[in-house]
């Protein structure tokens, strides 16, 4: 017999966006109900993306540290790597961070149901639990049911092929390696993989990793790796992938075409991934899912079905845990009633990779592609002296601003904790500083973050930390 | 290609934001200099702008319905061959300078626009709240676009007070309270509104929408009608020997451009009166306390052309004589049917004066041209019987009607300067004296 259930607010997927907005509804004083079709809150992010990676990438960084530091005159013995270990740390960090949502949605009395939930009329869900099904009867849905990594058809099935989800377990960090991919997943995974000690190669098929960033950014990181023993087969298509026994054999069509299959012992497959708005059964409740899988939501995160409330990467791009937050925090907001709108002037990416690249609001790419008149400055960390200090000089900050207004429209950093840096820059775009805001806010000595205040007085002639010769008129 | 030379919007009193409401070539027209090449709409008359040289028009730069300011490029013209060589060489090294300009411009549009579609994040085509998506160009950090999006104001109205204009949760507040207080007055005023009423229920009928200068001057005209306390003071001046003077004056003259007309004397006169009556020539400043007094006398002449009333200045009236204020005339009110006035032929007017004599009728009451604090409308002028020294002799008398600002000026004083203008009038030596 199905189980009948009753609620104000039902909230399907429990990743940073869902738990956000049910958490949000909650304290706005909404009856809720938090439906995950796995056993751990969290999503993606927590479980198999943002946290677990990084947990990794912590390892990769410590690691690669103690090599460079024989430069400066410390040495360590090579690395013993015990990948159980490590996983086991990892899990216990991940585990750390879903077991403090449980309680956090306890102490909200937020309800969890736990089962893969489908639309079964415009106020109803049905979730098939492992204890049977339960029918939930809700006045408002938010559909925050997340994205999954894209599987190319040619692929075979094979547990030395994987995704990022199967990256995290570090099955094996010995051999080589392929990742399928230059974006900021795959090259986050090779950075990981790299300091292990796997050999490993990425395929890209456009002319750029991380296509969506600064080429100048780009190529400080896409240094870095090959230095480390990276490969990157840029402009290179895979064809073929076949499993044998003695390895994974994959054919390669373009720049870096192979003359017969490759030999890799294990292949990361990190081309992209797909909004899962397809698998709700979206169309009873009347809302409407285009053909990628996308739902269409206005500026408050409403769908088609004006009731019902879509967030997170099954609304559109980019796909970020910090765009799907403050999306649930808008879509809960909304329900209960507040005037709140989804209207940020920009939303900084991230990869963080080893140097990190971060960019906010507007690229020279997108300045170009769009027409967009921009001037631009570049500080060179090679004349940063806290960079200096940790032998990590190959980082540059670059500002884009308005030839006119002189307004900062755009930030790319790429060097050592550019994520953290470039978060001051994505306050000064959405205050609408100009570069003499920037240039004239105090920052600390020595830290990175002066390479910002730097920038800007490169761009007003004001710098004295460079010597640039003055712009013949 | 090299002889290709660009025309552009040329001075338009540094009047910006002006509208295309026609345009009269197309590509492949043969144009002479000066023939018309588009018609723009300000806020105050249409005018047609002329051609700055002759050619062949290669491509036209502007849409009906855009709004331009000087130095747009209105079109490119392949110059004619007969123009001398050394102007194709000046005329080349400055068409390469306005392509830059001109990218310029597009740049900067393009950048509003690409700036007002970024913040929707990537989502296909999200629909947008009706009242929401135009803070994508303002000045304002986050909290203060949420507040306004709570009050629904948009951000593009409001007048930032914060450090380089920025806009501040406080301008906000302040917006929103003045458009309270705006609702509270306009209530204190407020009128029971016009029916609406099904004509058609009665026969047939057509909408023709207002042109822009009848809507214009609409509004300029219902304000004035409901700020100013108005007082029309009505008189005659017996203008029978001024008339014969006219007359004997514009027959000397036949071969000249101008007409010497009736509306040239009063004009000279209304300047006299003027000087003489100084409170006539003012303009109460925006507090209500304080009169401005103004040293120079224009005179606004409302003209009457088919696309409705302008009012075209007549500068420095005092200093001309009437046959140069006549010429004047001529030369505004033909610019003004040509819809060649231009803003700074409309600007700066002290008083105005309206004749409906040319129609008819006895007497009307004119809306004070605000700022200006009084008006005087001219009717037309008829024999009437005047008794004069014991017996009624025919005289041509000429109704004046004065309206004025009743705040600014007294009773008593607009029956003077009426007095002053009708005697005058009567006898034209006066104003020598």
């Amino acid at each position: 017999m199905t189980k009948q259930m009753k609620t104000e607010v039902v909230v399907i997927g429990s990743g940073p966006g869902g738990y956000t907005a049910a958490f949000r509804a909650a304290d706005l004083g909404k009856k809720v109900v938090l439906i995950e079709r796995f056993k751990s809150l969290g999503g993606v992010c927590l479980n198999v993306g943002c946290i677990p990676s990084k947990a990794l990438l912590h390892i990769a960084k410590v690691v690669d540290e103690t090599h460079e530091m024989a430069n400066l005159g410390v040495e360590f013995a090579k690395p013993k790597l015990d990948n159980k270990k490590l996983v086991t740390w990892k899990n216990s960090v991940v585990g750390k961070l879903t077991g403090g949502l449980n309680a956090l949605a306890k102490q909200r009395k937020v309800e969890v149901v736990t089962g893969c939930a489908k639309f079964s009329g415009s106020h109803q869900v049905v979730v098939d639990t492992k204890d049977g099904e339960i029918s939930i009867d809700f006045e408002h849905a938010i559909i925050a049911v997340g994205s999954e990594s894209v599987n190319l058809p040619f692929i075979p099935e094979d547990k030395r092929i994987f995704s990022s989800t199967g990256a995290l377990e570090l099955a094996d960090i010995k051999g080589n390696m392929l990742v399928l991919g230059g974006g900021i997943i795959g090259l986050e995974m090779a950075t990981v993989y790299s300091a292990l000690g796997v050999d490993v190669t990425v395929v890209e098929f456009m002319d750029q990793l991380i296509p969506g960033a600064d080429a100048d950014l780009v190529n400080v990181l896409k240094k870095r790796m090959s230095k480390k023993g990276v490969q990157f087969l840029l402009k290179t298509k895979v064809t073929e992938v076949e499993a044998k026994k003695d390895g994974i054999y994959v054919s390669m069509e373009g720049e870096h075409a192979t003359d017969k299959p490759a030999c890799f012992k294990q292949v990361l497959v990190a081309v992209g991934r797909k909004p899962n708005g397809g698998s709700i059964a979206a169309e009873k409740a009347g809302v409407e899912v285009d053909q990628r899988g996308f739902i269409q939501v206005n500026n408050q995160m409403r769908t088609n079905v004006s009731h019902i409330f879509a967030i997170g990467d099954v609304v559109g791009q980019p796909m970020l845990a910090h765009k799907a937050i403050p999306e649930g925090k808008v879509a809960a907001e909304v329900i209960c009633g507040m005037k709140h709108y989804f209207d940020p002037k920009c939303i900084a990416s991230v990869a963080y990779t080893d140097p990190e690249i971060a960019w906010a609001g507007l690229t020279e790419k997108e300045a170009k592609a769009s027409n967009i008149a921009y001037e631009k400055a570049s500080f060179p960390w090679a004349a940063s002296g806290r960079a200096l200090s940790m032998g990590r000089e190959e980082g540059i900050t670059k500002l884009l601003f308005c030839p006119e207004s002189k307004r900062i429209l755009g930030a790319g950093i790429v060097g050592i904790n550019a994520g953290d840096l470039i978060s001051e820059t994505a306050l000064a775009i959405e205050m609408g500083c100009d570069v003499e805001d920037l240039a004239l806010t105090i920052h600390p000595h020595p830290t990175l973050s002066e390479t910002i205040a730097q920038a800007a007085e490169i761009f007003e002639g004001t710098i004295t930390d460079l010597y640039i010769p003055k712009k013949k008129k | 290609m090299a002889d290709e030379k660009e025309v552009k919007v040329p001075d338009i009193g540094g009047t910006s934001g002006v509208d295309v409401i026609e345009i009269l070539v197309k590509v492949g027209d043969e144009i002479t200099k000066e023939s018309p090449l588009v018609t723009l709409e300000s806020d105050k008359a249409s005018m047609e702008i002329p051609s700055p040289v002759a050619g062949i028009v290669r491509s036209i730069r502007l849409n009906i319905g855009d709004k331009v300011s000087e130095g747009d490029v209105i079109l490119t013209v392949a110059a004619s061959q007969d123009e001398p060589q050394e102007e194709k060489v000046a005329t080349e090294t400055t068409s390469a300078k306005d392509e830059n300009t001109k990218s310029g411009v597009q740049e900067k549009e393009s950048l509003v626009q690409v700036a007002k579609n970024t913040p929707v994040s990537d989502t296909p085509a999200a629909k947008s709240e009706p009242d929401a998506d135009s803070n994508a160009v303002v000045y304002a950090g986050p909290a203060v676009r949420r507040l306004s999006r709570e009050f629904g104001v948009s951000l593009e109205q409001v007048q930032g007070t914060g450090r380089k204009s920025r806009i501040t949760k406080e301008d906000i507040q302040q917006f929103v309270k003045a458009k309270l207080q705006e609702k509270s007055n306009a209530a204190g005023f407020s009128l029971p509104s016009a029916p609406q009423v099904d004509f058609s229920k009665f026969g047939q009928v057509d909408t023709k929408s207002l042109n822009k200068i009848k809507r214009l001057t609409g509004a300029n005209l219902h304000r004035a009608w409901v700020t100013i306390p108005h007082v029309t003071q009505f008189d005659e001046a017996d203008i029978t020997e001024l008339e014969a003077f006219r007359k004997s004056e514009a027959g000397k003259s036949k071969d000249s451009d101008f007409k010497l007309t009736m509306l040239a004397f009063v004009c000279k006169v209304v300047s006299k009166a003027l000087a003489v009556y100084p409170q006539f020539n003012t303009s109460l400043d925006a507090s209500g306390e304080n009169l401005i007094y103004k040293q120079y006398c224009n005179i606004g002449v409302a003209v009457e052309t088919p696309n409705g009333l302008v009012v075209p200045v007549i500068k420095h009236v005092d200093s001309l004589s009437v046959n140069e204020i006549a010429k004047e005339m001529t030369r505004l009110s033909t610019k003004a049917r040509e819809k060649g006035l231009m803003p700074p032929d409309m600007s700066g007017g002290c008083f105005t004066i309206s004749s409906l004599g040319g129609i008819g009728g006895t007497a009307f009451t004119p809306i004070v041209n605000s700022p200006e604090v009084a008006i005087l409308g001219l009717s037309r002028a008829i024999i009437k019987p005047v008794y004069i020294d014991g017996e009624f002799k025919p005289r041509l008398m000429l109704p004046l009607s004065l309206s004025y600002d009743h705040r600014v000026i007294d009773g008593a004083e607009a029956a003077r300067f009426t007095r002053f203008i009708s005697e005058s009038l009567s006898d034209i030596r006066r104003i020598l004296l």
